[in-house]
């Protein structure tokens, strides 16, 4: 009948627990068979109580504080032929003066039955039990959070590193790929966190107006919240409009506050978001006081089932203008090498650099890029960005006829490896800034001659073949955070002797460019805190009478 | 016999009620303290067997004066009031013999000793109304 109301019971709290100590054998761990040495186990026999030696489990009591209670004794009496044993109900007495006499608190000496959870109580032990630390009494624990509540109301808000940036309805999406290339619109932008990316969208020019991603709307619908939790909102601003035609052709808008949506025309789809690219302003503290975005819109036709977007954000601190840095302060692998002149002709302190004219670091320090047509005269000056770290080597190929002059092809070729603006100085951290002159490596150039017989005849004149840029680069800093810093930069121009040629006749010669990178950081050396000295000096007059 | 009507019994059993009682105030509170850091005595147990405890000694002194007050100017008005009170003191002692959170043998064996005094107490004081009035 025990383990009919357990099973009843069991559908709504777990098991009746077992308070009869008769019947309760902790050593009884196998079902139906006897246990070894368990002289409580109900599975054994007579004939199994003989093979004992001891009983592992002597006595079976209840809580040992209680004045007088019910005890089961098990033992084995060896003396017997065969053993057998034993089994005594006593009643057991504590002698203590402060045994329980009698308790009227049910929960006093047992363990309570947890919960079974329900659909009706799941969400109050949820709350009860669910996080890292069990409340004893939930019901103050949410007291406690609410007289935070009111207080934090007063204390400000702020955006800090990280934070989604949240807009009237939920947060500002930056639409990226998840899994797939597919784009998912739940993507939060991140406060100060630059971020690009691409993703591809399924269109169809009957769905075009009713896609809502492909609208400009969708981007500047809700308004940014200046901090977060607060009412004070920020309009989007359309920035520039770019058109992207069919061929890929790009036009600037002239008026940009014009809103255009898709709609079809001449089964063309036009006026589709292409790219967004978000521009806030923020504040010191943490406010952001100014969003504008800027769109490129293109057409889709009907064969177009999908398209790519881009989306892009950046964000600027207020009245100050942007210095892309390479690196803080170490360079960072994949970043472009900065790069600028000293100008000359300044009266006073000429300590002043300024990096190289177009801000765009991209361009500061280049070499020659490879073209599909390998021809070095028709290269029209395609350049590519010295990225830190990366070793380059490109180059193109000269054909020399007979009639070319050499003066001006050795102008040509050295304009052509140097490119228009070859800087003196080089950035020896990601971060120098233009004032600080001692942060900036010159350039060391050098100048070597393919031939080795020294020829007597100096009229042929030499024209430049290969510039190779030697970058040395070392560990700058602390063991666990090492910082690249530029050290050396050489620039080596190997020159040959471009003989005449017979008419008719032409010859290639390949013209190379290269950059290489080399560490040469020494070897680590611990650095120690001084041992602190006791300085202990006399005062001067310590010994005045006598000196 | 003699013209002193106050009862000479009664005093001596009131006065050592009185010292009596005080150990057993100190003794129940100390009781009390063990039981919660002992066992698992929650608030809402420990506050009533608490309260209970401090009316009960609020009684009792009020109890005694009255009585010991009663006896020796040998009014039976004052006499009376004690008595009444001595019931609520019963009702109380009998709380903590049986009914509070835990009965450690210890409080069995002090409430014992209180419940017998207040019995031999409320038959003197029965005997002198008696003597006061005729």
């Amino acid at each position: 009948s025990e383990t009919r109301a357990a099973t009843r019971a069991r559908t709504r709290t777990g098991p009746a627990p077992v308070t009869d100590v008769a019947k309760l054998c902790v050593c009884d761990l196998l079902v139906a068979q006897c246990d070894a040495n368990c002289c409580c186990d109900p599975d054994c026999s007579a004939a199994d109580f003989s093979l004992f030696t001891t009983c592992s489990v002597p006595i079976v009591t209840g809580d040992s504080r209680l004045c007088s209670q019910k005890a089961a004794v098990y033992s084995l009496d060896v003396e017997a032929n065969p053993p057998e044993r034993i089994f005594k109900l006593i009643d057991q007495v504590n002698p203590s003066i402060f045994c329980i006499h009698a308790t009227n608190y049910k929960q006093a000496l047992s363990f309570s039955s947890p919960e079974m959870p329900t659909s009706e109580n799941f969400d109050q032990l949820l709350k009860e039990f669910g996080s890292a630390t069990f409340s004893v009494e939930p019901d103050s624990w949410n007291m406690n959070t609410d007289a935070q509540g009111p207080a934090d109301a007063n204390e400000t808000y702020r955006y800090e590193y990280g934070v989604p940036v949240q807009t009237v309805d939920a947060f500002l999406r930056l639409p990226s790929p998840v899994v797939s290339s597919w784009c998912s619109d739940m993507n939060p932008a991140a406060f100060l966190v630059n971020q690009a990316t691409k993703c591809t969208r399924s269109v169809s020019v009957e769905g075009c107006a009713s896609i809502q991603a492909v609208s400009m709307l969708f981007y500047i619908n809700s308004s940014i919240l200046a901090v977060p939790k607060s009412s004070q909102m920020v309009n989007i601003t359309v920035q520039s409009v770019v058109i992207q035609s069919l061929n890929g052709m790009q036009t600037l808008l002239n008026g940009s506050d014009v809103l255009r949506l898709p709609m079809i025309l001449d089964e063309l789809c036009i006026n589709v978001v292409l790219g967004v690219s978000y521009h806030l302003t923020y504040t010191d503290a943490g406010e952001i006081i100014e969003a504008a975005a800027s769109f490129v819109l293109g057409a889709i036709n009907q064969e177009a089932l999908s398209i790519e977007q881009s989306f892009e954000i950046s964000f600027t601190q207020v009245n100050t203008t942007p210095v892309p840095l390479s690196g803080n302060p170490g360079y960072v692998v994949g970043l472009p090498v900065r790069a600028g002149f000293r100008p000359r002709g300044y009266p006073f302190p000429a300590e002043i650099l300024f990096a190289a004219l177009n801000t765009n670091r991209h361009g500061q320090f280049t070499i020659l890029q490879s073209t599909s047509n390998q021809d070095c005269l028709a290269a029209q000056g395609a350049r590519t960005p010295i990225l830190f770290g990366y070793n380059m080597v490109s180059g193109c190929k000269l054909r020399i006829t007979a009639g070319m002059k050499c003066q001006p092809l050795a102008q040509t070729l050295l304009d052509l490896l140097k490119g228009q603006s070859f800087p003196e100085y080089v950035a020896s951290f990601g971060n120098s800034q233009a004032h600080d002159v001692l942060d900036w490596v010159p350039i060391t150039h050098l100048h070597t001659s393919e031939q080795r017989i020294y020829n007597i005849f100096q009229s042929s004149c030499q024209i430049p073949v290969s510039l190779e840029i030697a970058v040395q680069w070392t560990k700058y800093g602390s063991l666990v955070n090492p910082q690249a810093r530029i050290v050396n930069v050489s620039a080596t121009i190997t020159s040959t002797t471009l003989k005449q040629l017979p008419s008719g006749r032409e010859r290639t010669i390949p013209i190379t460019s290269s950059v290489v990178f080399t560490d040469i950081s020494p070897p680590a050396e611990p650095g120690y805190k001084a041992w602190p000295t006791i300085n202990a000096k006399l005062p001067f007059d310590f010994f005045f009478p006598f000196v | 016999s003699s013209h002193q009507l106050s009862s000479l019994p009664l005093q001596i059993l009131l006065y050592v009620n009185g010292i009596y009682y005080i150990f057993y105030f100190l003794a129940t509170l100390a009781m009390i303290v063990y039981k919660s850091e002992v066992f698992s005595y929650p608030d809402d147990f420990l506050a009533p067997d608490l309260a209970l405890l401090l009316i009960m000694a609020v009684l009792e002194a009020l109890r005694l004066y009255l009585g010991v007050k009663g006896n020796l100017t040998e009014e039976e008005a004052p006499l009376g009031l004690s008595l009444a009170l001595t019931v609520g003191s019963v009702v109380l002692s009998v709380y903590f013999l049986v009914w509070q959170t835990y009965v450690l043998r210890a409080d069995v064996l002090v409430n014992a000793v209180l419940l017998f005094s207040y019995g031999l107490e409320s038959v003197l004081k029965v005997v002198a109304i008696a003597a006061f009035v005729s």
